[in-house]
């Protein structure tokens, strides 16, 4: 069952061929290669005159790459509206089960994941989607390895706070 | 480059996709690293045996759907791949998201999602303007200036 709404999940085979449908979709039609955390170095160049965010690959991305992180987010709503009312929430799960904290704790322990988020996948040069999707796919050596590491990484953690930390 | 309007189709699609099959719940992806869930599993995997064989098929024809040439420029790699992939690991397990469900989440009306987004800004902004005191000791690629269409 999904947070949201209580939802039964769409069966794993179907969410996986949807993706890799749209992946394929977006290069045949586009002509662009899926990735989403590049999406926020065009977010930091709208604000950041670094060298970094001034590059072409940046640069010459906005145009693309602004609006589909809006439709990420569109889905999202749409997701929420027409499974239920679309209302702010914060519920969390099993975090909530197993640490019972309240938005004063839970947004700078997202604050805190979200910085490994943005400055490891702009250091790995990519994300799930980039690396774990499209790089997979294409069979580069660069991709695998770092989603084995993104992978490992997130085994660990995880391992760490609900079967260590949250055990003791 | 094709109208905006089909990006934000495009995006719409991939995020109401995550949304509605785990992709972007905390439980889902605990249940993920937890060995606990297939559903995650499944979803990535079964991606990438949509993906693959696809993908495959267009660099042979080597033309996109309006018969320009198409682009596949695989990524580079380097030491940080896996240094950065772990500490994206971290992050993915400690908000359980990664990058896409962060701005779905937020659509969804999650509010802690917030943090994660303020988080990630942050986090590539220090990122970019430590890029050349990183570069060399990390082995990264140098900058292309300019404007491209990447």
């Amino acid at each position: 069952m999904l947070i949201l709404h209580d939802l039964t999940p769409l069966p794993w085979w179907l969410a996986g061929a949807a993706i890799g449908a749209i992946t394929l979709l977006l290069l045949w039609v586009t002509n662009q290669r899926l990735g989403i955390s590049t999406g926020f170095e065009n977010l930091c160049a709208l604000a950041l005159r670094a060298p970094y965010f001034q590059r072409a690959e940046i640069t010459g991305s906005h145009a693309w790459r602004l609006p589909f992180l809006g439709g990420l987010f569109l889905g999202g709503v749409l997701s929420a509206a027409t499974s239920g009312d679309w209302w702010p929430f914060w519920s969390l799960g099993m975090f909530d089960l197993t640490f019972g904290w309240g938005p004063a704790g839970k947004l700078p322990w997202m604050f805190v994941g979200g910085l490994f988020i943005g400055f490891g996948t702009r250091l790995a040069g990519g994300c799930t989607s980039g690396h774990g999707i499209f790089g997979i796919s294409n069979l580069e050596r660069a991709s695998v390895e770092s989603t084995l590491a993104f992978m490992a990484a997130g085994l660990v953690t995880t391992n760490l706070i609900y079967r260590v930390w949250a055990a003791s | 480059m094709s109208a905006p309007w089909l990006y934000l189709l495009f995006g719409t699609a991939f995020g109401w996709v995550l949304s509605r099959s785990g992709a972007a719940d905390y439980d889902y992806v605990q249940g993920m690293f937890l060995l606990e869930s297939f559903q995650l599993y499944g979803i990535i995997g079964g991606a990438v045996a949509v993906t693959a064989p696809g993908l495959w098929l267009l660099k042979r024809t080597g033309r996109t759907a309006t018969g320009t040439p198409l682009r596949v420029t695989p990524k580079p790699r380097h030491p940080g791949n896996v240094l950065g992939g772990a500490l994206f690991g971290i992050g993915w397990s400690l908000t359980g998201m990664c990058p896409g469900p962060i701005l779905v989440n937020l659509g969804e009306g999650k509010v802690y999602a917030l943090g994660a987004l303020a988080g990630v800004l942050v986090g590539a902004g220090v990122f970019g303007v430590l890029y050349e005191r990183l570069r060399l000791p990390l082995h990264l690629p140098a900058l292309k200036l300019g404007t491209g269409d990447g």
